[in-house]
């Protein structure tokens, strides 16, 4: 009788957010999966056909999407270590007994709180091409004048790592956050316990500090390396995939499939290639985690 | 010697800092400083130093963005959808979190990992076959229709799943042997205890939420219902671009969370240290 | 607990909203008409909203009901209303997607809706833009014009000429003499604005007018079947080619801050009619106005604005035709292009604007869509993936993609569409 009472409980208890994920995530997300094997487009009157793989099969032959996948792998390889690294160093630097700690941490953490859609525009004007951009009229500062401005936003090499540059100070702020609570966790007597041993600062960092904080640097890795997959507004806003392509990603490919070109099945196709993507690749992550760990 | 050595050490933390806080904080107070500028000198004094510097400052730009949006109006949209998700999800997936977390029922490991699963997908690659459905549905250009899908979030689920996990048996033991039921049980005992969790969904979720821009873009058309991201795009799609009230539109916009921010920080960061976020 | 009954409360008033904006109120003896206009500039609602208004006080069988639907999602909250079956009777639409809307049935033919003596009067560009398949199913109250903006110093110290109507537009390499000779005495060479700032459908409206003056075109318009062969064109290729150089070569200003005409940072400003008054401010009687360059077979321009249709499922399409009527009466197409600059629509009206009449200063507008020199988008339901291959490709242009590359995969691109819509066939 208890038993049979704590099971409808549960269910109850789970059923609002449950009824919630399958009505607005999974099943748009199965209905995308059946769409991509159709012919739709946004407000066709002509009547759905199944085509098969011919979506997938247009997708892998249209240079714009595998550079979308190769700009995609390239943002993840590139900024899951960089930043992570930078808000490691931030953490530690906040970690120490100094003053203006809270403010310091409040300053790093800001920029998380603006909507990316604001940040993209700020950084449009700090990336203006000529002397009156902002990075430039600083890099040429502090060159004394040795350097070139450059029309960052434009150029095929120096794009993918402009909104890199805006991603990292919009995000690395939430990283740092998370593992200066990691740091904050690692009880003191571990510390006290190495200074006795005589252990170096270095040494103490490599025994104690990375071991105690494994995981929570592999949550904060496994956050960004979704969050990289996921790049969209910056790219939309910054750039619209340009130039060339060069900073085109998988989201964004799949936005403009579906609403400038009102291909449905389209975006469909690469909203089910995304998925699986992410899936692997966390699903390794986790993999490489844990075998770590035996 | 360990004492010169230590304020030297300090000393060079400081110079990182203070440099690292100069990158960090230059955009905002370009978009700050630009805000209060006329229009002419936001661009051609953006590659100097003069960017950092008011100039002969005036409000200009905040009455153009009164005058050329209705402000209040999108503020209250933004304010009643962004915590109307909030809320609400902040009680459908503590509960869920629990579910998973401490009770036992049919189907619950299964189900566990298709949130796990769900935790991947954006609301870009759902967008549209979303969209399709709340048409049919007739939802739009609702406020219910940019509420409702957002509340059950599998993010905030596995937050509290973490955090529950962390919380001692003993607290609901000691009811239970007290009689009391489940339901009793996670408000009175659970809640109240998990205070620092609650905070941290929130202030995520809100950010999440008050940033939104593809969605309601998407799903809405008239002013009544329109989220303050949107208003925005009013101002770059209409040329002449201006720059001094995008920055003006910008500052209004982020001010409320930052107060917001600024009130829960230590809550937030006590949060952070102990939902699943750290690991 | 405290907060539980607070969270009650909120969630209470949220729905109490929620149901205020779902509630629709429902008189029966008069019409209502629901109505939906894009949210242009201030002005542009201020003046829809006042003849909203004179329309009522005349009608008092019919209620306009307006609502301003912003420009940057229009096209997704009309199909969305059109999934929804709640399209309003009468709608504003930006002319590219008129094609579409017909093909899918959405809107409804007007030539029998609208007063003979009304349709003789506009111009021809309205109503060869408004026609699919042998039907009207658009009709704006203004159109739009697209030239060179220059100043009159700049080109007499390099000693260029200075053409007066469209038949004597400036060769493409004359034009590009008189850009090398401006750069010279330019402080960073940068002479010509292309409005690069612009979004997106600018670059199809802006550009796609060069085909043309080139020999080529977006697509063959005959059956509207394959764009291969057109876009792709040698001389399409050619023509880009020149603008690709314009680019790469610096003459260009980014325009960032959409003030590099105003600010005297450029010579010559490649841009629509829009901009007139804010040049005009800043320049007086040194402002000129020219026909772009000819590439080869004359200059060509490019048109359209927003039209009005009517929903195919609305009870209420005379009432809505009413409505299209009295927009298009000459003072309130005036009223209207007072506060957005446009073109008018009508001759009657036309005669009526200082700035448009003869001898106007905006006249070349006038010519330009009377003469034939303007140029329609494309009559395809096709158009919105047309435009995106092709500004696709102008985006690849202008970061240094081999134009015939960049072109020939627009080509792929829109005949890939038209094939998988079976050559978009005629649905009614």
């Amino acid at each position: 009788m208890q038993q049979r009472a704590l099971i409808s409980t549960g269910t109850l208890f789970a059923l609002p957010a449950l009824a919630g994920l399958l009505i607005f995530v999974a099943a748009p997300f199965l209905l995308a999966i059946g769409l991509a094997f159709t012919n739709l487009r946004l407000g066709s009157p002509l009547p759905l056909e199944f085509v098969g793989l011919k979506n997938f099969v247009r997708l892998f032959d249209d240079p714009a999407f595998t550079r979308a996948l190769l700009n995609n792998f390239t943002f993840t390889v590139v900024m899951v270590p960089l930043q992570t690294l930078l808000a490691l160093v931030l953490a530690l630097l906040l970690n120490q007994p100094l003053r203006g700690q809270a403010v310091f941490r409040a300053l790093f953490f800001m920029p998380v709180i603006f909507p990316l859609s604001l940040v993209a525009v700020v950084w449009i004007l700090i990336f203006a091409p000529g002397p009156s951009g902002t990075l430039n009229g600083f890099l040429q500062y502090i060159s004394f004048g040795y350097w070139q401005p450059q029309d960052f936003l434009h150029d095929p090499w120096l794009a993918l790592p402009a909104i890199m540059l805006t991603s990292i100070w919009q995000g690395v702020g939430f990283q740092m956050v998370i593992l200066l609570a990691g740091l904050q966790g690692i009880p003191q007597q571990l510390y006290e316990a190495a200074s006795i041993d005589g252990a170096g600062r270095w040494q103490t960092f490599w025994n104690v500090t990375l071991p105690q904080l494994r995981n929570t640097l592999i949550f904060v890795m496994l956050m960004t390396t979704i969050l990289a997959f996921r790049l969209f507004e910056q790219v939309q806003i910054m750039t619209h995939g340009g130039p060339r392509h060069a900073t085109t990603t998988v989201m964004y490919e799949a936005v403009q499939a579906a609403f400038t070109r009102q291909q449905i099945a389209r975006g469909a196709a690469i909203t089910v290639i995304f998925f699986l993507l992410v899936l692997v690749v966390t699903a390794f992550q986790r993999h490489v985690a844990r075998q770590e760990h035996a | 010697m360990i004492y010169l050595y230590t304020k030297l050490r300090s000393l060079i933390s400081y110079i990182v800092l203070f440099s690292l806080a100069g990158l960090f904080i230059s955009p905002m107070l370009l978009m700050l400083i630009g805000s209060v500028k006329p229009e002419a000198r936001v661009l051609s004094e953006a590659g100097s130093l003069l960017a950092f510097v008011p100039g002969d400052w005036n409000l200009q730009n905040y009455r153009d963005v009164f005058a050329r949006v209705d402000f209040a109006r999108y503020l209250f949209n933004s304010l009643l959808i962004t915590s109307l998700i909030v809320l609400l999800g902040l009680l459908v997936n503590s509960m869920a979190a629990y579910a998973f977390a401490r009770l036992q029922w049919r189907g619950r490991r299964l189900l566990f990992a298709l949130v796990l699963a769900i935790l991947i997908l954006p609301l870009e690659a759902i967008a549209v076959p979303l969209f399709y459905q709340v048409s049919m549905w007739g939802w739009r250009d609702t406020y219910i229709v940019q509420i409702l899908p957002f509340i059950a979030n599998a993010f905030s689920i596995f937050l509290f799943y973490t955090f529950f996990l962390s919380l001692p048996r003993e607290l609901e033991d000691a009811a239970r042997i007290d009689g009391a039921g489940t339901s009793r049980i996670f408000f009175t005992i659970i809640i109240p205890n998990s205070k620092p969790a609650f905070a941290t969904v929130a202030i995520l979720t809100f950010l999440t939420q008050w940033g939104v821009f593809l969605w309601p873009l998407m799903v809405t058309s008239s002013e009544s219902v329109r989220p303050l991201p949107l208003a925005i795009s009013t101002f770059y799609t209409l040329p002449p671009l201006q720059w001094g009230d995008i920055f003006a539109f910008s500052v209004m916009m982020v001010l409320p969370v930052l107060l917001v921010f600024w009130f829960f920080q230590r809550w937030f960061i006590r949060g952070v240290a102990s939902t699943g976020i750290k690991g | 607990m405290k907060v539980f009954r607070l969270f009650l409360v909120i969630c209470f008033l949220g729905l109490v909203a929620c149901d205020r904006s779902a509630q629709e109120s429902t008189a029966s003896e008069v019409t209502q008409l629901e109505v939906w206009a894009h949210a242009g500039q201030a002005s542009e609602r201020r003046v829809i909203e006042q003849q909203v208004n004179a329309f009522n006080r005349q009608h008092e069988d019919v209620r306009v009901k307006l609502t301003f639907i912003p420009e940057r999602s229009y096209n997704a909250q009309v199909q969305a209303a059109a999934i929804a079956g709640d399209l309003p009777d009468l709608l504003e639409f930006d002319v590219p997607y008129l094609y579409n809307y017909a093909w899918q049935g959405h809107i409804r033919p007007l030539e029998q809706l609208l007063p003979q003596q009304l349709q003789a009067d506009l111009l021809p560009s309205i109503i060869e833009q408004g026609r699919y398949q042998d039907h009207l199913y658009g009709v704006g109250t203004f159109d739009s014009g697209l030239a060179l903006y220059a100043r009159r110093s700049l080109l007499q110290a390099v000693e260029a000429r200075i053409p007066t109507h469209p038949d004597l537009a400036l060769t493409v390499d004359e034009f590009e003499q008189i850009l090398s000779k401006l750069s010279a005495i330019d402080e960073d060479g940068a002479v010509l604005d292309l409005k690069l700032n612009y979004p997106d459908e600018w670059f199809t409206y802006a550009f796609s007018p060069l085909l043309q003056s080139a020999g080529a075109d977006l697509i063959d318009r005959s059956g509207y079947q394959r764009s291969h062969g057109m876009i792709n064109h040698v001389e399409a290729v050619r023509a880009m080619n020149h603008v690709q150089q314009w680019l790469t070569n610096g003459r260009v200003d980014p325009n960032v801050d959409d003030a590099a005409f105003v600010s005297g940072r450029v010579a010559m400003s490649w841009a629509g009619h829009w901009e007139y008054q804010r040049y005009v401010d800043a320049f007086g009687a040194d402002l000129l106005l020219l026909p772009l360059p000819d590439f080869g077979q004359g200059s060509r321009t490019g048109q359209g604005s927003w039209v009005w249709g009517i929903a195919s499922r609305s009870q209420h399409a005379e009432h809505a035709a009413t409505l299209i009527a009295f927009l298009l009466q000459p003072e309130q197409i005036l009223t209207m292009t007072r506060a957005n600059g446009a073109v008018p629509a009508t001759n009657s009206a036309i005669e009526r604007s200082k700035l448009y009449q003869q001898e106007g200063p905006l006249h070349l507008f006038v010519q330009q869509l009377r003469e034939g020199y303007s140029i329609p988008r494309p009559a395809t339901p096709a158009y919105p993936v047309i435009s995106a291959s092709f500004r696709q490709a102008f985006a690849d242009i202008r970061d240094g993609m081999p134009v015939r590359q960049a072109l020939d995969r627009a080509a792929a691109s829109i005949d890939d569409d038209i094939r998988d819509n079976r050559g978009y066939p005629a649905m009614r």
